[in-house]
């Protein structure tokens, strides 16, 4: 068990290569209990990269990564695979099996873990759709639907096996203003109710001062940057450049 | 970059590759033998793969067999010994044309199609949402397809045998003038139980290695449409020269036991 006030993601020193490109040098972040981090930084500086590490999907070159209180780089893979079902992963264009219905991929994890009949996996399906705004979709085929409609569902997928961490990958990339904000709204509501931990990777100024508790901006493959929003939009530099072109100042 | 330099790239290359298939190998082989198997899957994976491949498989060797005929009729007439077309095409074709024309075949278009829809997968992200969904995409996405193929590919070669073993019989009575139980009978004749288990045999090994190539170079490609395009023309490439190495080493092991 999770002490309360143990962070519930504690990242040291991480660092990852590809080849002779290095992505991330030397990366730390911790991040408390329920509390919502926003990972900030420009487009190739690693954010994605960083969050894969989060749930083991990409083993570090070196550094360390706690996940609820266990060290990924010291589990075995069924431990990993064990601690996945608690660490949800949002993908950035949803990631939703092509081969399966709506129903059929929000079903997926509770098939293959929760061993619920085929009543109750339907009747959870239909809860978790209804609560992402979809309900009645679940005969639909993933290449039926609109980007904003393939995100809540990756979302209803995401939730549910009750997950305690939810990462989020660029949640609002390629929507429209008025669906990245309802997908934000969304987060917002899901992050209230459900009381589980956040880590949202973006580059939208908007989903981070909606969302964000602290944001961490990520530049030259380190965090160089740890604060609230109006914090960031004060600050020197690439940061304060990239919170201010984003639309949000510090009165805000 | 230099020649030398250019040389050593490809070449680790090379040895990464067969490194990744060996690995995946290695882990596929423990999960084969070991349950949770998903029925449903490999039954689809099956129809698929085998059911709809039993055309290309029959009409390929149809006319391997009747080409194999008129070729053999031809030569034996120079030594008066037309009459064992029967033994020379049935045994051609149980050997050695049957399992090797069907897994080139086969493999191609089987293989080929697996490459295309892990590689979709793996560059949509679908076979990362899978691991972080607390699944393994080895026993869910590729222990299916190679069940199906380990059950499929010889049952799709003794399908060819028959074809290939008729087509000889249609133009040994339509153009040589021998009753079909004449063919037959000299079909049969030198043909041992172990001739056909050896071709059968060689369609297992086959159906791993198609299997395990167009797998890992799926979950391997890279950088979307360009990248699954790229792995499916390698698997093709892969699988052909595959099965033609494979061929030999199989016949020399069979031949010594």
């Amino acid at each position: 068990m999770t002490p309360p006030t143990a962070p519930v993601l504690e990242v040291r020193e991480l660092r990852k290569s590809f080849g002779a490109h290095t992505v991330l040098d030397g990366v730390s972040l911790a991040v408390a209990p329920c509390e919502t981090v926003v990972v900030l930084g420009g487009s190739g500086e690693g954010k994605s990269v960083f969050l894969k590490h989060l749930n083991g999907l990409l083993r570090p070159d070196g550094g360390s990564v706690r996940v609820l209180d266990r060290e990924l780089s010291e589990l075995a893979e069924d431990d990993v695979v064990a601690l996945r079902r608690r660490v949800s992963y949002i993908f950035q264009h949803g990631a939703l099996f092509d081969s399966l219905t709506v129903g059929e991929n929000v079903a997926f994890p509770l098939r293959e873990h929760a061993r619920l009949g085929d009543d109750d996996v339907a009747g959870r399906v239909a809860a978790l759709l209804d609560r992402v705004g979809l309900g009645g979709t679940e005969g639909l085929a993933p290449a039926e639907l609109s980007g904003g409609m393939r995100k809540r569902v990756a979302l209803a997928r995401g939730l549910a096996l009750d997950p305690e961490v939810i990462l989020y990958d660029e949640p609002t990339a390629g929507l429209d203003p008025v669906t990245g904000v309802a997908i934000s709204s969304l987060i917002g509501e899901v992050t209230r109710t459900t009381g589980a931990t956040s880590l949202v990777v973006t580059h939208d100024i908007a989903v981070a001062a909606k969302l964000a508790d602290r944001v961490a901006f990520l530049s030259g493959g380190r965090f160089v940057f740890t604060g609230t929003m109006a914090e960031a939009a004060q600050a020197e530099g690439r940061l304060g450049e990239f919170v201010r072109a984003g639309g949000f100042h510090a009165r805000e | 970059m230099s020649v030398f330099g250019r040389i050593y790239d490809l070449t680790w290359r090379r040895v990464r590759h067969l490194g990744g298939v060996a690995l995946l190998g290695r882990a596929v082989a423990r999960r084969l033998v070991t349950p949770p198997w998903d029925g449903r899957e490999i039954v689809r994976q099956m129809e698929a793969m085998a059911v709809r491949s039993t055309n290309l498989a029959s009409v390929i060797a149809l006319f391997t067999g009747m080409v194999l005929s008129l070729q053999t009729a031809y030569t034996l007439a120079a030594f008066g010994a037309k009459l064992y077309i029967g033994e020379v095409v049935g045994l051609s074709l149980v050997r050695e044309l049957g399992p090797v024309l069907t897994a080139l075949m086969v493999g191609g278009r089987v293989g080929s199609g697996i490459t295309a829809e892990l590689g979709s997968m793996t560059v949509s992200e679908q076979v990362e949402a899978m691991q972080s969904l607390g699944s393994d995409p080895i026993r869910k996405l590729v222990v299916p397809r190679i069940w199906a193929l380990l059950v499929g590919l010889p049952l799709l070669v003794v399908l060819a045998d028959i074809a290939g073993i008729f087509g000889g019989l249609l133009i040994s009575t339509w153009e040589l003038g021998l009753t079909p139980g004449f063919y037959l009978s000299h079909v049969l004749r030198l043909m041992q139980f172990g001739d056909f288990l050896s071709g059968l045999g060689k369609s297992v090994f086959f159906a791993f290695a198609i299997g395990l190539i167009a797998s890992y170079n799926g979950l391997s490609a890279r950088g979307g449409a360009d990248g699954v395009g790229k792995a499916t023309t390698d698997t093709v490439v892969a699988v052909a020269i595959t099965v033609l190495v494979l061929d030999f080493f199989l016949t020399k092991l069979f031949l010594a036991l």
